[in-house]
């Protein structure tokens, strides 16, 4: 019981922490404890959400993917344009998550095949993909998008935006993915040990363009929730998003060496981010202490329990080293 | 043999150092592929007077990819460079609109508020073992937020400035820009620290095999640190030289600039994951960067493609200087078994 | 494959499918609890609440303009919160308004970072009865009841090119800098400059670069920008912008490279953020107008819509009392029209 705690303790952690951050929002803001409120504010986290999903399994296997929202502008903008041309959402969902898909094979291929560094190779596709974005768009935005795009961004299923089952359902997807199946257990091998890996013959190099291609696609999932919320779109779509997307996955406990965390932590994350920064937001907080807050948060949690476990280990040197000392004097 | 002896063999002598100037030459090469290419869609490209601008839009971002370069040599990033520059420049610059007297002192305070930032980063990642992405993109919020709260969305004007600071942003010496100059002596003193003093020795040696180096009784904690504080204690100065030179500063000076440093850097051939590339490398990075923002206004081009061209420009440089560190370190390998088996 | 995996795979397939069959089934598009209109949409026992929401709260411009929202909370009485995030992003300002609403004040004034997306949760807004009124940067038409503009498109053109003027009588080359291409009014602006250059014989002496640059409201980018700009163009005479923070920038760049008095860079400027160029004589002339007396009236149109004492109506009279009074136009925009110019001879009177 005891062992099965300890493997969960980045989660549990997380669920004190919200629930700690619920009780502080409810005490800021009388607005926080109810339901339509947090309905809205949770549809507001969403895209975030999606793109911190497939960034997941790709630091999972020890990389990085810094141009994912750039990806989502690129299909925000697709989406648009494609709505104000006619052409039926049925049709324009697969030919623009196949986009991004490919967008994100690209960054894969690279890093795989050509053996390049993630950082950079994304920190190039971030520009690259971001340009592409607003020349799709051109001068302005688009607007004047069909209701088969904009419906899921207003409609609910009881109390709950449709958004929000999206992300759930896609969480719950890339979750089991990871747990169950064979990409999930080599991605985690990957991280933790890339040349043991490649030695067990385990299909590396198709392993990681598979991520990255998830990646793009849950970034263009993003980008379709991005125009049904804000029937809209433009080149300049999430511009700087990654660094919340980020924060998201790494606050859920997944170390940014690879090969540990969960969907779970991600998923709690999330909602932990999303609870506080509601709250801050509820109680009109001065939009500097809101940056001051995430930023300390992310310091303090990955932060805390290595300095608990420093404090530990020299507090044990000190006992010994007086044990030592008492027995030579002695 | 002791640590000492076997670190100089292993370190940039002969072998070593081909491959870093060989690293050196696929930037150039790259920056000289730019010139032509510039040259021959606008004339106007090739004049004195034009690199002189490159060079000085170049001058801020070469010494902030130079910090970094520091911290990247040992397999880590610092991502709160734009925050330190904006924090710098702006506490500074308001104190010392207030206290007269500081204005002298500016930059020596701003090397020093630099150096203790960079010292709350080094401590977060070599002490508490936080890795460098999470801990200095925790910063980089931190360090933003407390200027945006010090600031209070007031501008510090370009009045209340120090005069000799203003004086110096439009000062020419021997005809080149003043920034150019102190550019080009930061990464002078950067580089010769990291080839000539010990210290820069064992920030390659950590950086190029951090096992090794612990093997080899590095202080690993100590090296780290000195990195950090050093590349904060540059973003500091540079901070301040950027406050002077944009005039009125407000809390989002060099927000985002992270993403250029890096680029700088990446583009410079100093690699990502540590122990091999220079601040040389690095600066040219900036350079190239300048080179294409210059080259697409003179030739008219949109602002769109800017973001596209220099995105693809990092992936075709990354990609260069691979190909290159492969070729080399083959080479390089079968030389180092011959020296230590001798 | 283990009984532990299979049975994760079984749970999470069940738990999909029964997500994906609720959500086929009780699918709606009528909101969940809508909630009832704020309390004082008529005569109000309670104090009128009014949130100013600018595109993000890290710029002077902004704080000049909620110095005037106060001033009126404190001359009509109105509970008034200056709202928003520190980061100039769509997301954020979204975040903002979301949380907005769910406060239920009574009037929203809004500067939109990014007009088309936040028209959503400001047509939320005003679903539930809350009066939006934007200011400075209008959002999209139908998720506002009024706009209030600073200066109509055309007089800004003109302003900006008198200004020009006044720095280089003789004419010469001019380029623009915006923030982005998808700045709507930065947009209008450069196009109606244009136009004026093509057509107004004031401004006969002047030609101007087509391709217009963009600076993201970065005061170094602008720099870097207006030295390329000279390096492009050596019979460049004059740099303007509608950006607050890139005209400034760009005239320091000029200086710094020497050409002071030569070239200049000129348009849209906070008067502190420019007194010294005007009193160096580097520069004649900026333009702007007063973001306190904007913000004052914003908030006024929008105390006074909540209050039902005037609806958005064209024709409908504003009175700000010593502020001015104001006609609603078409598409429901109040011209404020008090362009200022600022020169050596004024710029002393002005504290912002």
């Amino acid at each position: 019981m005891t062992r099965a705690l300890r493997s969960y303790s980045a989660e549990l952690l997380l669920v004190v922490l919200i629930v700690l951050a619920a009780i502080w929002s409810s005490q800021l803001s009388p607005y926080f404890l109810d339901t339509n409120n947090l309905m809205n504010s949770a549809a507001f986290f969403v895209v975030f959400g999606l793109m911190a999903f497939g960034l997941f399994p790709i630091v999972v296997q020890g990389e990085i993917d810094i141009s994912l929202a750039s990806t989502l502008a690129v299909a925000s903008v697709l989406f648009a344009k494609l709505s104000v041309a006619g052409v039926p959402v049925l049709v324009a969902l697969p030919v623009v998550l196949a986009t991004t898909a490919a967008l994100g094979a690209i960054n894969g291929l690279l890093v795989a095949y050509a053996g390049l560094p993630s950082l950079a190779v994304t920190l190039g596709t971030l520009g690259a993909y971001r340009g592409v974005a607003y020349l799709l768009a051109g001068d302005a935005g688009v607007t004047g998008l069909t209701k088969d795009y904009t419906f899921l961004g207003m409609s609910w299923i009881g109390v709950v935006p449709s958004t929000v089952v999206l992300f759930l359902i896609a969480a719950l997807v890339i979750g089991v993915v990871m747990e169950t199946t064979k990409f999930g257990r080599y991605s985690y091998a990957i991280g933790a040990n890339p040349d043991a890996s490649r030695s067990a013959s385990v299909p590396v190099r198709q392993l990681r363009v598979g991520a990255y291609a998830i990646a793009g696609a849950m970034a263009g999932l993003a980008g379709f929730v991005w125009v049904n919320q804000y029937q809209s779109a433009r080149g300049d779509n999430a511009d700087g998003a990654i660094l919340f997307v980020l924060t998201a996955v790494v606050l859920g406990g997944v170390s940014i060496k690879g090969g540990s965390g969960r969907a779970l932590g991600v998923l709690l994350s999330t909602l932990l981010l999303a609870t506080i920064q509601t709250g801050m937001k509820l109680a009109n907080v001065p939009g500097t202490s809101q940056t001051l807050v995430i930023g300390l948060l992310l310091i303090a949690s990955i932060g805390g329990p290595q300095l608990v476990s420093l404090i530990r280990t020299s507090v044990l040197r000190l006992r010994r080293s007086a044990q030592v000392g008492g027995e030579a004097g002695a | 043999m002791n640590s000492s002896s076997l670190l100089a063999r292993l370190r940039l002598s002969g072998s070593g150092g081909a491959a870093l100037r060989v690293r050196f030459i696929g930037v150039l090469a790259f920056q000289l592929l730019l010139v032509i290419v510039f040259t021959a869609l606008a004339p106007r490209f090739l004049s004195w007077d034009n690199a002189q601008s490159i060079l000085f839009t170049a001058a801020i971002l070469a010494m902030a990819a130079a910090g970094q370069t520091l911290v990247v040599l040992t397999g880590n990033l610092d991502l709160s460079v734009g925050s330190i520059m904006g924090l710098v420049a702006y506490v500074v610059f308001d104190v010392s609109s207030q206290a007269h007297w500081l204005m002298a002192f500016t930059v020596p305070v701003a090397i020093g508020l630099g150096a203790v930032l960079g010292l709350i980063n080094g401590v977060l990642v070599a002490y508490l073992k936080i890795p460098s992405m999470v801990a200095t993109l925790g910063t980089l919020s931190v360090y933003r937020g407390l200027v945006s709260f010090y600031a209070n969305a007031m501008e510090v004007t370009s009045g209340e400035l120090p005069q000799w600071m203003r004086d110096l942003a439009t000062a020419r010496w021997l005809g080149v820009s003043s920034y150019v100059w102190i550019a080009l002596a930061v990464v002078i003193v950067v580089g010769l620290a990291l080839s000539q003093l010990p210290w820069g020795r064992k920030l390659y040696a950590l950086g190029s095999n951090p096992r090794a180096a612990y093997y080899y009784g590095l202080n690993e904690n100590g090296i780290l640190v000195g990195a950090y504080v050093g590349a904060g204690a540059i973003a500091g100065f540079v901070g301040l030289l950027l406050g002077a030179q944009v005039g009125n500063i407000n809390s989002l000076l060099a927000f985002g600039i992270e993403m250029q440093v890096l680029a700088a850097v990446v583009i410079g051939g100093v690699s990502i994951w540590g122990g091999s590339g220079s601040v040389y490398g690095a600066a040219l990075g900036a350079i190239v960067l300048a080179t294409i923002n210059n080259g697409l206004v003179l030739v008219g081009v949109q602002e769109f493609y800017r973001l596209l061209f220099q995105g693809l420009a990092i992936v075709a440089a990354v990609a260069v200087d691979a190909l290159v560190q492969k070729r080399v370190l083959t080479a390089t390998h079968r030389r180092v078994i011959l020296e230590v088996a001798a | 494959m283990s009984s532990s995996t299979r049975s994760i795979r079984i749970i999470g397939a069940a738990v999909a499918a029964t997500l994906v069959a609720t959500s086929l089934a009780a699918c709606t598009t009528t909101p969940p609890g809508t909630s009832a209109a704020p309390a004082s949409s008529g005569a109000s026992a309670a104090a009128t609440k009014v949130f100013m929401s600018p595109k993000f709260t890290g710029l002077a411009y902004f704080e000049v303009a909620r110095k005037g929202g106060e001033q009126a909370a404190a001359d009509l009485g109105l509970d008034f919160k200056y709202i928003g995030s520190d980061k100039a992003e769509a997301t954020e300002q979204i975040a903002t308004l979301t949380n907005a609403v769910a406060q239920k004040p009574n009037a929203l004034v809004v500067s939109a970072i990014d007009g088309d997306a936040v028209a959503p949760a400001l047509r939320t807004a005003r679903a539930a009865g809350i009066k939006v009124v934007t200011y400075d940067a209008d959002a999209a038409a139908d998720a506002r009841d009024l706009f209030v503009n600073q200066l109509s498109y055309e007089l800004a053109a003109t302003t900006m090119l008198d200004a020009a003027l006044l720095n280089s009588p003789d004419g010469g080359l001019v380029a623009f800098i915006s923030a982005s291409p998808t700045a709507p009014n930065h947009t209008a602006h450069v196009k109606f400059m244009k136009q004026a250059i093509d057509t107004n014989p004031k401004y006969s002496k002047f030609k101007y670069v087509d391709t217009v640059q963009f600076a993201a409201d970065d005061a170094q980018k602008s720099q870097d920008i207006a030295l390329n700009l000279m390096q492009a163009h050596p019979d460049l005479k004059v740099i303007i912008s509608s950006s607050a923070v890139s005209a400034p920038a760009a005239e320091q760049a000029i200086i710094n490279a020497g050409k002071g008095g030569k070239v200049f860079a000129t348009g849209v400027a906070l008067p502190s953020s420019v007194k010294d160029f005007i009193k160096s004589g580097n520069s004649k002339a900026f333009m702007m107008w007063d973001p306190a007396e904007l913000g004052y009236v914003a908030t006024v149109a929008a105390a006074q819509l909540a209050q039902g004492k005037i609806t958005a109506a064209k024709g409908t009279k504003i009175d700000c009392g010593k502020a001015g009074t104001y006609e609603v136009g078409d598409n429901g925009e109040v011209l404020y029209n008090k362009p200022l110019m600022f020169t050596a001879d004024n710029i002393d009177k002005y504290n912002f």
